[in-house]
C-alpha cells in the first residue's frame, strides 16, 4: 500500500463526490446550490492539484491537467458569483446560477476524468 | 545541406517534358482561337434596328467554346447571317482539327517511355523525401535481397528498393509489406537515382549493393562513399579482387561473401548444430524450437560438388577437423593435393565408393538443384540412417525438397539474408555468433539455451532488440546514471508488476566502450553510452521500453520503495524521516 496513492485518491474522489452533489437539483435556481458546498468543491480541488506538483510521470502530468481544467471553472464560477452578490444589483437570478452550475458541470467532467485515469492506472500496474 | 542539392537535377525533367511536347498544340490552339475570334469580331451579322451587329469578344469566344471542343450546346447568341454562317463552318473545323491535335499530343505523351520514367522517378523521390524514420537502401532486388525486404518488413525497418529488372520492381509493388517500401526500375550505377533513393538523406542508415554484379556492387559502394561518408555500407562479394577495392573505402564497409558465408555456416552446423537451431530460432523460422537440436554423428562426411561453395565448406570442415571425401565431375578444377577427391558425377556406384555406407553424413552442395536432389534420394537409398544436408538454390523447389526428407536445408541466399539483416537490426549479434563458433563455445551455448529456455521459452516467437543508454531512447535510465545512481541489467529486468520476477528476456551481448561482452551478468552495472542487445517476448521488450522511460518505475524496480511523487509528499516524508532520526 502507497500512502502517497491513498492520500491523492482520497482527494481526488471527494472533489468528484462533493462536485456532484453541489450540481445536482434545477439548473436555474438558487435555492438547490448552496455556498458552503460550492466553497468546500473549491478547496478540495485545489488541493488536489497541489498534490499532483511534482510529479514527472505521464500520467502524473495528464493528471495535473485535468484538475487544472477544474480549477480554472470553479474559480470562474466563484467570480461570477461574487459579483452577482455583491457588485450586480439585481442580486443572485436564476440566469447567473445558469453560468454558475454550467461551469461546475463542466468541473465535474473533468474531475470525472482524473478519477478514470486514477482507476486505469492502478489496474494497469496490477500489484 | 541546401534544398538544392538534395533535389536530384532529374527532378524538374517531367515539367519540361510535358513543356517541350506540348508546345507546338498550345500555340496551334492560340491560333486558331484568336482567328476565328478576329474573324468573328469582323463579319456582319443579322441587322438589329438598322445596324449589322458583328459578335463581340465574349460573345464570340462562348461560341468556339462549345462549338471547338465538340459540347454542341444549343444556345447561340443571336440569329447569325449567312456570312456568320459561312465564318462558324471554318471556324468549327479549324477549332476540333487544333483540339484532336493537342489531345492527341496528350495521350502519346502519356504512352512516352521517357515520360513515364521521369514521372516513376518523380513519384519515387516523392515517396522517399517522405520517410522520416531510419532507412535502408537495397540495390538488387534478387532472391537475396527479397528475404531480406521481408525480414526488415517483419522488424519495422524501412527499405527502399532499385532494381534494373521492371519485372522485379513489379514483383515489390504486389507484395504485402508492413512498411512503405517505395521500389525504382532504374540503373543504379547513376548516382543521380542513388540521390533520389535517399542517399544523402540523414536518416540513410546503410545502402546494401546486392546486385549480380560485382562490378556494379563496386560502383555502388564508390558512389555511396562519396556522396554519403558517413553512411555504413553492405555488398556481396565473391572475388578477392573486388573485396580488396571494397575494403579500402574504409570503416563500415561491411562485405558479405555468399560463398563463404555459406560455407562457415554449413559447416558451423556440423561442427555444433546448436548453432544453426539457434539462428532458425531467432528468426522466428516456421517449426524451429530450441528443444530439437539435431544430434549429428561424428565420423566422415561426403561433400557432393567442389565449386566455389564446395571449396569453402570444405575449408571450414578442416578447420573443426572433420574428414571429407569429394565427389566432383571436374577434376581439373581442383588442386591434385587432394588425396580424396573422386572425379565423377554423384551416381549411386560413386556413392557407394565413397563410402556412403559408412559415412556420418552428406552435403548435397552443387548449384543444381535437381542434381542434389537425385543426390540425396541415392544417398538415402545406399544408407538409410545418414544425415543429409542440401543446398537449395531456386526457392520455387522448395516442395520437393520438403517431399525428400533431407534432415537439414541450406539456401545460400537465405543465409547471406539473414547475415545481412542480423547486421543491420542487431549489429551485437556478430560477436555472440563468433564467440559460439570458436573453441569455447560448447559451454556458452549450453548456457544461451538454457537461458533462453527458462525466461523466454523454446517455441515463442523471439524478438530481438537494441537499448542504446542515452537521453534520447532511454532517458529514464539515463538521467539515474547521470545524477550518479547505478543500476543493474538485474534490476532493470525486473518485473514491474512483480519485482521478484524477472521479464521474459535475455540480454545476449553488451558493449560498454571498446569492451564487448557476450552473456553479461545480472550483476553488470549499465554506464551511459552502453548497448545492450536483447532477446525475448514482444511484452517483455514493451515492458522494459516503459520501464527506461518512467523513472518512478526504474527506481521502484531498483529500490524495490514505492517513492513519493508530489511536492507535498515528499517534503511530508522527508520531514517524517528527519524527525525519526532525531528521535534516535
Amino acid at each position: 500500500m502507497n500512502v502517497e496513492k491513498v492520500v491523492f485518491g482520497f482527494f481526488a474522489v471527494l472533489a468528484l463526490t462533493l462536485n456532484l452533489g453541489f450540481v445536482i437539483g434545477d439548473v436555474d435556481n438558487p435555492a438547490h446550490h448552496h455556498v458552503v458546498i460550492f466553497f468546500l468543491v473549491v478547496v478540495v480541488n485545489i488541493i488536489v492539484t497541489g498534490l499532483k506538483l511534482g510529479d514527472r510521470s505521464q500520467i502524473g502530468a495528464l493528471l495535473l491537467a485535468t484538475s487544472l481544467v477544474a480549477d480554472l471553472e470553479l474559480i470562474a464560477a466563484a467570480i461570477v458569483w461574487t459579483f452577482a452578490e455583491h457588485v450586480s444589483t439585481a442580486g443572485l437570478t436564476g440566469d447567473t446560477m445558469v453560468i454558475i452550475v454550467s461551469l461546475a458541470s463542466g468541473a465535474l467532467v473533468a474531475n470525472v476524468v482524473s478519477v478514470g485515469v486514477i482507476l486505469a492506472e492502478t489496474l494497469m500496474l496490477r500489484r | 545541406m541546401a534544398r538544392a542539392a538534395l533535389d536530384s537535377p532529374d527532378s524538374h525533367r517531367v515539367t519540361f517534358i510535358v513543356l517541350r511536347y506540348m508546345r507546338r498544340p498550345i500555340l496551334m490552339l492560340v491560333f486558331v482561337y484568336a482567328a476565328s475570334m478576329v474573324g468573328w469580331v469582323m463579319i456582319p451579322g443579322v441587322s438589329v434596328n438598322g445596324a449589322d451587329q458583328p459578335l463581340s469578344f465574349f460573345h464570340a469566344f462562348y461560341f468556339l467554346t462549345y462549338t471547338a471542343t465538340t459540347t454542341g450546346f444549343g444556345e447561340i447568341p443571336a440569329v447569325f447571317s449567312d456570312a456568320q454562317r459561312m465564318w462558324s463552318i471554318v471556324s468549327l473545323y479549324a477549332g476540333v482539327l487544333a483540339w484532336l491535335y493537342a489531345v492527341g499530343s496528350i495521350i502519346s505523351l502519356l504512352q512516352n517511355p521517357h515520360f513515364r520514367n521521369a514521372m516513376a522517378q518523380r513519384r519515387f523521390a516523392k515517396l522517399v523525401a517522405r520517410i522520416r524514420e531510419p532507412f535502408v537502401i537495397i540495390c538488387g532486388f534478387g532472391n537475396t535481397g527479397s528475404l531480406l525486404a521481408r525480414g526488415l518488413s517483419d522488424a519495422g525497418v524501412t527499405a527502399v528498393v532499385l532494381d534494373h529488372d521492371k519485372d522485379r520492381i513489379n514483383a515489390l509493388q504486389l507484395r504485402d509489406y508492413r512498411v512503405t517500401m517505395p521500389g525504382l526500375c532504374t540503373n543504379a550505377r547513376i548516382p543521380a537515382r542513388l540521390i533520389d533513393a535517399g542517399l544523402r538523406r540523414t536518416n540513410c542508415r546503410a545502402v546494401l549493393a546486392l546486385t549480380g554484379d560485382e562490378e556494379v556492387n563496386l560502383k555502388i559502394a564508390v558512389t555511396a562513399r562519396l556522396l554519403n561518408p558517413t553512411v555504413e555500407m553492405i555488398t556481396h562479394s565473391t572475388s578477392e579482387a573486388h573485396e580488396e577495392a571494397l575494403a579500402s573505402l574504409g570503416k563500415d564497409v561491411h562485405i558479405v561473401d555468399p560463398f563463404h558465408t555459406f560455407g562457415r555456416y554449413l559447416a558451423a552446423t556440423i561442427g555444433n548444430p546448436g548453432i544453426y537451431v539457434l539462428n532458425r530460432w531467432l528468426v522466428n523460422e516456421r517449426g524451429a524450437s530450441l528443444d530439437d537440436v539435431p544430434e549429428l554423428p561424428r565420423g566422415t562426411w561426403v561433400l557432393c560438388g567442389y565449386g566455389r561453395m564446395g571449396r569453402r565448406i570444405k575449408e571450414a570442415l578442416d578447420e573443426l577437423a572433420i574428414d571429407t571425401v569429394i565427389i566432383d565431375p571436374k577434376g581439373e578444377s581442383a588442386p591434385e593435393e587432394l588425396p580424396n577427391l573422386i572425379v565423377a558425377r554423384a551416381s549411386q556406384a560413386t556413392l557407394a565408393s565413397a563410402g556412403v555406407h559408412r559415412a556420418a553424413g552428406i552435403v548435397a552442395g552443387t548449384d543444381d538443384d535437381a542434381y542434389n536432389l537425385s543426390i540425396v534420394l541415392n544417398a538415402r537409398a545406399l544408407n538409410p540412417d545418414i544425415f543429409i544436408i542440401v543446398r537449395q538454390d531456386l526457392h520455387m523447389n522448395q516442395i520437393l525438397y520438403d517431399q525428400a526428407g533431407a534432415q537439414v536445408i541450406m539456401q545460400p541466399s537465405l543465409v547471406s539474408a539473414r547475415r545481412i539483416l542480423f547486421e543491420l537490426i542487431a549489429p551485437l549479434l556478430k560477436p555472440l555468433f563468433e564467440r559460439l563458433r570458436s573453441g569455447d563455445g560448447d559451454p556458452l551455448l549450453e548456457h544461451v539455451f538454457s537461458e533462453l529456455r527458462d525466461k523466454v521459452g523454446s517455441r515463442t516467437s523471439p524478438r530481438l532488440w537494441t537499448i542504446d543508454v542515452n537521453a534520447e531512447s532511454t532517458p529514464a535510465l539515463f538521467a539515474l546514471i547521470d545524477e550518479g545512481g547505478s543500476a543493474a541489467l538485474g534490476d532493470i529486468l525486473r518485473d514491474p508488476v512483480a519485482r521478484e520476477q524477472q521479464l521474459a528476456c535475455v540480454p545476449l551481448v553488451m558493449r560498454s566502450g571498446e569492451r564487448i561482452e557476450v552473456m553479461p551478468d545480472s550483476r553488470q552495472t549499465l554506464a551511459g553510452g552502453d548497448q545492450v542487445l536483447f532477446c525475448g517476448s514482444d511484452q517483455a521488450c514493451l515492458t522494459l521500453d516503459g520501464t527506461l522511460h518512467n523513472e518512478y518505475t526504474l527506481r521502484y524496480l531498483i529500490t524495490g520503495v514505492e517513492e513519493a511523487r508530489g511536492w507535498v509528499m515528499r517534503w511530508f516524508n522527508e520531514r517524517g524521516s528527519s524527525n525519526e532520526s532525531r528521535a534516535r
